[in-house]
């Protein structure tokens, strides 16, 4: 999933400073399984900005805000009805589905999140970076953990000098990824491939803005 | 007989650490180790160690050669991505470097400027390689080159950090990628320092042993949090119950460098001061008529 983290609320209320009716619009994919843009957040957000003067027109959190067909349908349109009564939209889905709502509608959008990363959850409550969207997949030949996200500098060759007693150089609270992977690849009995030299990287690949497109 | 013959030729050489200045007061820097000139096989310059800002590595390894010291440029793939480095090895043959030693490098957050953007495009394997082939007069795409290089390609090795298989495979691939050196990291114990230079050698390269003398339980107690199993506890203890600890410290690793002369090839210094005394070291080694036929 896509995890986005809450802007501290002072940042959020100077961001709309000057507007008075806000229309909160989350996201229940992301924002709301990281406990930070989901319906149960917007509405608290809600609450401090009535307190602090602003009158909050509607609190809506679509289930893919980044899906354009769940924000705006000819049926219904969430976008329409935000527009319609609102000054301004705080938006708490990740960057994707907050640039699609800035796209379609003519009044301003702020963010009350910053995007973090792709990553995984255990427990409700731990997140962790696992894909950066590299899109050059290895993990097929790194037992399935990969070695371009989960290590700082994205050693594809084996760690390097730094990974000591465990851990990363980098921080000394997250262990190094290689000590996974070499267990990871012993366990399913393909360690000795870790032996194979890997060439450079093919960064044009992750030259951004990519896209995707279907064939009809 | 440049540090390239000698190691080629399996004579036992001596390297040393120079870090270019934080500003451009380089010639400070050349002045501190001119009582080395003649003894240090070749000078390391340093890649913004430790990801602090530093004059660039090239221009300083140029100066050393101008003013009689052979350099090896050490380069990391922190700050450069590709391009840059295989640009930056081709303008340091032309200017007459032909020594250099390739590494990973510190993370930027390590660093004085942490908060720059890390590069790491290649790794270490990643860039010997790339060196090995403009040494086959050709760049990373295929592309000829126009007047080639001729570079004589070291990396490095610490033996404390793991997991150690991976760490091995990692090391045979960089000399299989073209390393024909490898430097260590810093080693306190005799076995394992001959340990290390049986296995380098028998991967085909020459080992050249860390040694950086201990000045204080501080420091040691410094290197230990960094590697915890590189200090051992003989050095801790005899810094505890000395009176000098500086001087046992310097003497506890010049044991090492001593015993390395028997099974490895070469010693790398990676010291801060004590210039003079690292010279008389050399010579007492040198004089020591055993070894008359290492140099």
């Amino acid at each position: 999933m896509v995890t986005v983290k809450l802007k501290p609320l002072d940042e959020i209320i100077r961001s709309l400073s000057g507007f008075k009716r806000v229309y909160i619009i989350g996201c229940q994919l992301g924002s709301a399984r990281c406990k930070n843009g989901g319906l149960r957040e917007a509405y608290r957000i809600a609450g401090y900005l009535e307190l602090k003067g602003f009158k909050v027109v509607g609190v809506k959190s679509p289930g893919g805000t980044c899906v354009l067909e769940r924000l705006d349908h000819s049926a219904k349109s969430l976008l329409k009805e935000a527009q319609e009564s609102a000054e301004v939209i705080l938006s708490l889905a990740c960057g994707a589905g907050t640039q699609l709502i800035a796209e379609n509608v003519s009044i301003p959008v702020k963010t009350g999140v910053t995007t973090l990363f792709i990553g995984s959850e255990r427990e409700g409550r731990y997140f962790e970076e696992y894909c950066i969207a590299c899109g050059d997949c290895v993990i097929s030949d790194t037992g399935g953990i990969c070695p371009v996200a989960r290590c700082p500098k994205s050693l594809v060759n084996g760690p390097c000098g730094g990974a000591i007693a465990g851990k990363c150089e980098v921080d000394p609270n997250l262990p190094c990824i290689w000590y996974k992977i070499a267990q990871r690849m012993e366990q399913i009995g393909e360690l000795k491939k870790l032996k194979n030299p890997v060439p450079p990287k093919d960064y044009s690949l992750s030259v951004y803005p990519r896209k995707l497109i279907l064939e009809e | 007989m440049s540090f390239r013959e000698k190691v080629v030729s399996g004579r036992f050489v001596i390297t040393a650490e120079v870090a270019p200045p934080r500003g451009t007061d380089w010639k400070p820097v050349i002045k501190a180790i001119e009582p080395l000139k003649g003894k240090v096989d070749a000078f390391n310059v340093t890649d913004c160690q430790r990801s602090m800002v530093r004059m660039a590595p090239l221009p300083m390894a140029k100066l050393l050669l101008d003013s009689g010291y052979e350099p090896v440029l050490q380069l990391t793939c922190r700050d450069k991505n590709r391009i840059a480095l295989q640009s930056e090895l081709m303008g340091a043959y032309a200017l007459g470097i032909e020594n250099v030693c390739l590494m990973t490098g510190d993370f930027t957050t390590l660093g004085d400027q942490p908060d720059a953007k890390p590069v790491f495009d290649l790794d270490s394997v990643q860039l010997i390689e790339t060196a090995s082939r403009l040494n086959r007069g050709q760049l990373l795409n295929g592309k000829e080159l126009r007047g080639g290089v001729d570079l004589f390609i070291g990396a490095v090795y610490n033996p404390f950090a793991g997991p150690e298989i991976l760490q091995i495979w990692k090391l045979e691939k960089k000399v299989k990628a073209g390393a024909r050196f490898i430097q260590t990291q810093p080693i306190y114990d005799i076995r394992l320092a001959e340990e290390v230079s049986r296995l380098i050698y028998s991967l085909g390269a020459v080992p050249i042993v860390g040694i950086l003398p201990i000045k204080s339980l501080k420091m040691a107690n410094f290197m230990k949090r960094l590697n915890p199993t590189s200090v051992p506890d003989s050095l801790i203890r005899g810094l505890e119950s000395s009176l000098d600890p500086a001087a046992y410290g310097w003497e506890f690793a010049l044991d090492v460098a001593r015993a390395c002369l028997d099974f490895s090839g070469g010693i790398h210094f990676m010291l801060v001061g004590k210039v003079q005394e690292l010279a008389n070291f050399i010579d007492s080694v040198k004089e020591q008529r055993d070894y008359n036929d290492k140099f």
